[in-house]
């Protein structure tokens, strides 16, 4: 059994919500002052323009610059903006000490009880990612989750956190079709686990797969569902499998350009979210399927559409892109322009992929 | 005859029509019903005008069978307070086609009465039903019509005539014609509350189909000045209006017949008594000048053939040639043209040369034409390379051309008379303008007279801004001669200058809730096609449009920095006392105080700031 290997982080879910409910009361305090003082209050935002997001090589991810911009209540047009911005942060303070979660789109309605106005999701989205830039927190910390969910499989003991479940353990592979990554799996700590890897793989297909062939057991690991692009609590959750229960990360994609960026945003980070640190596992690998393995494993394939090819010549202005396997791959998609799906492996059988391909990668691994 | 001579015919102007209806607006039953309210309701306002009664109009539009669907039969009513039509006149003015009161040269929305007549033939083609006309013009007695038209001899077939009491002058004219409500009513009703826009001194009342009733009252009490009747600009005629006006009777040849010749008797006081030749010239003599032209004339040849009452029966004037000294003549007894030398010593020689030549060249400018004085008119005949006196009477063709040509050409001539004209007046169009939109912001303005070939012309124009308009977007009401123009509002130069203005550089952007009325009034409005429905761009025409926008426009301009600086305080007031308190809130809780911050100088700051520099 593998313990926490860092002390110091125990409890490390109840800690960042502290950080949080502190950053979020200083800036109260500061518009309580100003109000007081006759002063008009304002946020200093990091700016997210295009401009300021850089590629830090140091913490292999993109970050933003030192450009910020001040978002006041003096000026009238964004003195609604600037309304929205505190309200948000009085509701995310309410939703973390009452310990609830809401939706991207349940922040959208609930605005209107507070007869603060959006005109429609977009803009409420909008203002959530200003309060992560403001706080540097993702907005799972806020309790705020988007629609989209993905699954986790393993021997991983976890305790909750959230309200009625405080203290409760649940091992995560007690149930065959694995635990949503939802706000109570997200907010709970990380207590003990036999594995010795993550396998986090792109189809839910694959994932129920894995678990029938007992991939869990034969490779101690933990499988995680990204079902597609991984949301950010997945990403959170696989970062938090690295660090504190320092279990190594790989990835297996469908074999095309989009499946290599699903590895690559998990490892470190997309431009999106270029105002969030600790989303990245930057020692995260990428299994495949890689444009190489179609040759060698002799992948039945399909075309690579218009904008595919659109996608290729995209990335590779990326820097995370300009060395390595990462740009090696991207020119033999772009070569042979076509592309296999992790399903192409049911040619040779349903169990070829978990028997021969996954050893053989992970073998493959180990020298990259 | 044989039939074969039929072929060249004439045909009667109410068959050329009946050919011809397209040409008039009644294509098909939507066009027609639209085309028949119009004329009845333009001949009914322009009858008020004309004699400065302020115009009450009905108009009702009844399904003879509610239930059928359409196209089908409509009885069309239009009454009004007008003058009303004499009774002798009636069956004339509504039963044949061509005849008409307004051959003048004055604005008016009609030209010649001819569309009134088109809806009833329309109607009796159609429906096979005669049209009904209820009319008093002194008052007392209503005489009601019911006629058919004859087509092909282009006359009424008075089916029925009855009188009656009558309290008050007015004309009711009523139709049964195949008609698609369903289709027209929109256009229809547009038309009306339109007409209403533009007519502010009139009231009308419509009553569709449906038993919907609409009512537009009078705003205005007063009626713009009547146009008068002018004499042609010499810009303004071509060659065959300069032929008519040479050869209208004054100069004709005139017939002898037995009301001639009592004409003659009766001018000379001789009725009861026979004369001799000698008696009669020496009568003529002492009354020579209270004598008219073409008696003067046929007494000028009775001197010439020594004739009495007796001779002049028995001749028929064929032609006097004063340029070759010839009178031709044919007599009935002998049956053959006889021509007789003209004695140039003969006293009676220049009159007749006067009377049939016609003025000189100088008095016929000066009389016939607006604004031509003896020195202009002088100026012209050398710039003309003509004779002053020249003898009218006496031009060949091409010298007619010439002479057209020349009056097209010659610059001198002072300005078109505007006093033809008939424009509405600034106060009244604002009052429509106010009453009919009742917007926060309207102007108005009235351009001086301006002409182009020859034509005067006023432009009048007014503008609209918030109140009741919708935020819908710049809409452009046309008038013509206090016409609304409904149809082809893409080609009209109307709308071509106000496309061609960039609206932001007077503060208007997006979807304004604006509205231009624009009016042309002109003797002659230069349409672009038969249809009449939108305006040609003639630059005259165009420069003075452009000058009115730009005027309004500006006006509107500074109404809109005004009202901007004042909305712009007024938002910040509102947008500070509604979100500022929810700041405040919002950091109460946050911050874990208990008390709300004192905020209410922020508010108040905030109300004041000037806008911020970008």
């Amino acid at each position: 059994m593998r313990l926490k290997n860092n002390k110091s982080s125990s409890k490390s879910a109840e800690i960042r919500k502290k950080n949080l409910l502190a950053l979020l009361q200083k800036h109260g305090l500061h518009i309580y002052e100003d109000l007081d003082k006759g002063k008009f209050p304002q946020f200093i935002i990091p700016s997210r323009s295009v401009s300021n997001i850089v590629y830090d090589k140091k913490l292999r991810q993109y970050v933003l610059g030192t450009g910020s911009v001040v978002r006041s209540s003096r000026n009238m047009s964004q003195l609604r903006s600037y309304t929205q911005l505190a309200w948000l942060a009085f509701f995310v303070n309410r939703l973390v000490q009452e310990g609830k979660s809401s939706t991207l789109r349940d922040i959208y309605y609930s605005s209107q009880a507070f007869s603060i106005d959006f005109e429609d999701q977009p803009e409420s989205d909008n203002i959530i990612v200003d309060l992560e830039a403001v706080t540097a927190s993702p907005r799972e910390d806020f309790h705020i989750f988007p629609e989209e969910r993905s699954s986790v499989f393993g021997d991983l003991v976890i305790e909750y956190t959230v309200p009625g479940y405080e203290g409760k353990r649940v091992n995560l592979s007690d149930h065959p079709d694995g635990y949503l990554i939802g706000p109570s799996l997200s907010s709970a700590e990380l207590v003990d686990t036999s594995a010795e890897l993550v396998i986090a793989i792109e189809k839910g297909g694959l994932f129920t797969r894995f678990v029938e062939e007992n991939v869990h057991k034969k490779f101690k690991a933990i499988i995680v569902d990204t079902a597609g692009q991984a949301p950010r609590s997945t990403r959170s959750l696989l970062r938090r499998l690295n660090k504190e229960m320092g279990l190594p990360v790989v990835i297996l994609a469908d074999g095309d350009v989009y499946g290599e960026h699903i590895a690559m945003v998990i490892k470190s980070g997309s431009a999106n979210a270029a105002h969030l640190r600790e989303l990245t596992v930057p020692d995260a690998k990428w299994l495949g399927v890689w444009a190489t393995d179609i040759e060698k494993y002799k992948l039945p394939t399909i075309p690579m559409t218009e904008s595919d090819i659109k996608r290729i010549y995209d990335l590779q202005k990326d820097p995370r892109y300009q060395e390595g396997n990462w740009k090696k791959q991207l020119e033999v998609f772009l070569k042979i322009k076509r592309k296999a799906e992790l399903e192409a492996f049911s040619k040779y059988g349903l169990t070829n992929i978990t028997d021969k391909y996954l050893p053989a990668k992970l073998e493959e691994s180990k020298s990259l | 005859m044989s039939s074969n001579k039929e072929t060249f015919s004439q045909i009667s102007p109410s068959e050329f029509f009946y050919r011809n209806r397209d040409l008039a607006g009644f294509s098909n039953p939507t066009r027609s019903l639209y085309t028949s309210v119009r004329e009845f309701v333009e001949n009914a306002l322009d009858a008020c005008d004309q004699k400065k009664i302020l115009p009450d109009i009905h108009l009702s539009i009844k399904a003879v069978d509610p239930e059928q669907a359409d196209p089908k039969h409509y009885i069309l009513t239009v009454k009004d307070n007008g003058p009303g039509i004499e009774s002798k006149h009636i069956p004339h003015a509504f039963g044949t086609v061509l005849y008409g009161s307004k051959f003048g040269l004055k604005q008016a929305r009609g030209m010649f009465g001819l569309g009134a007549t088109m809806a009833i033939l329309y109607g009796q083609i159609t429906t096979n039903k005669p049209v009904t006309v209820r009319s008093c013009s002194d008052g007392k007695t209503l005489d009601e019509f019911v006629m058919l038209l004859d087509i092909q001899k282009n006359k009424p077939v008075i089916l029925k005539h009855n009188t009656k009491e009558a309290a008050k002058t007015g004309l009711t004219v009523s139709i049964v014609l195949e008609g698609d409500y369903s289709k027209a009513g929109s256009k229809i009703r547009d038309y009306v509350s339109q007409t209403s826009l533009i007519t502010p001194y009139a009231s009308i009342t419509f009553e569709e189909p449906n038993g919907e009733k609409f009512h537009y009252p009078r705003i205005v009490k007063d009626m713009p000045p009547p146009p008068t009747i002018i004499k042609p600009h010499p810009h303004g005629v071509d060659v065959e209006t300069l032929r008519r006006m040479i050869t209208d009777t004054h100069y004709q040849i005139p017939t002898v017949d037995d009301r001639m010749i009592e004409k003659i008797k009766k001018e000379l006081g001789v009725q009861k008594k026979k004369l001799g030749a000698k008696d009669i010239l020496d009568r003529a003599q002492k009354k020579w000048s209270d004598l008219s032209r073409p008696v003067r004339t046929i007494i000028a040849v009775m001197a010439f053939l020594d004739i009495d009452f007796d001779g002049l029966q028995k001749i028929r004037i064929d032609d006097i040639d004063v340029a070759n000294k010839k009178v031709t003549y044919w007599d009935f007894g002998k049956a053959q043209s006889h021509a007789v030398e003209l004695d140039t010593e003969n006293p009676y020689y220049k009159q007749l040369a006067n009377t049939v030549q016609g003025d000189t060249l100088l008095t016929f400018l000066t009389r016939r034409f607006q604004r031509v004085g003896p020195t202009t008119a002088e100026k012209f005949c050398e710039f003309a390379k003509f004779k002053p006196e020249k003898r009218i009477g006496s031009m060949t063709n091409e010298e007619l051309v010439r002479l057209a040509d020349a009056l097209q050409k010659f610059d001198d001539f002072l300005a078109p008379d505007p006093s033809c004209l008939a424009p509405l007046g600034e106060e009244p169009l604002s009052k429509g303008i106010m009453k009919f939109f009742n917007p926060e912001f309207a102007a108005v303005i009235q351009r001086s007279a301006s002409a182009y070939s020859g034509f005067p012309f006023i432009v009048e124009m007014g503008i609209a801004y918030g109140g009741d308009i919708p935020p819908s977007g710049l809409k452009v009401y046309r008038f013509a001669n206090r016409i609304p123009l409904l149809y082809d509002e893409g080609s009209d130069v109307v709308l071509k200058i106000v496309n061609e203005t960039d609206w932001s550089r007077y503060k208007i952007k997006g979807d304004p809730p604006l509205v231009i009325v624009s009016h042309i009034c002109s003797t002659r409005i230069p349409y672009k096609t038969v249809g009449k429905e939108n305006v040609a761009d003639r630059p005259e025409l165009e420069r003075e449009l452009k000058n009115a926008l730009q005027f309004l426009a500006r006006k509107l301009a500074v109404h809109m920095s005004r009202q901007g600086a004042a909305d712009m305080a007024k938002k910040r007031a509102n947008l500070y006392s509604k979100y500022v308190p929810l700041i405040a809130q919002f950091a109460t809780e946050l911050s874990g105080k208990k008390k709300e911050p004192n905020y209410k100088q922020l508010i108040r700051m905030g109300s004041e700031i000037e806008e911020q520099q970008v």
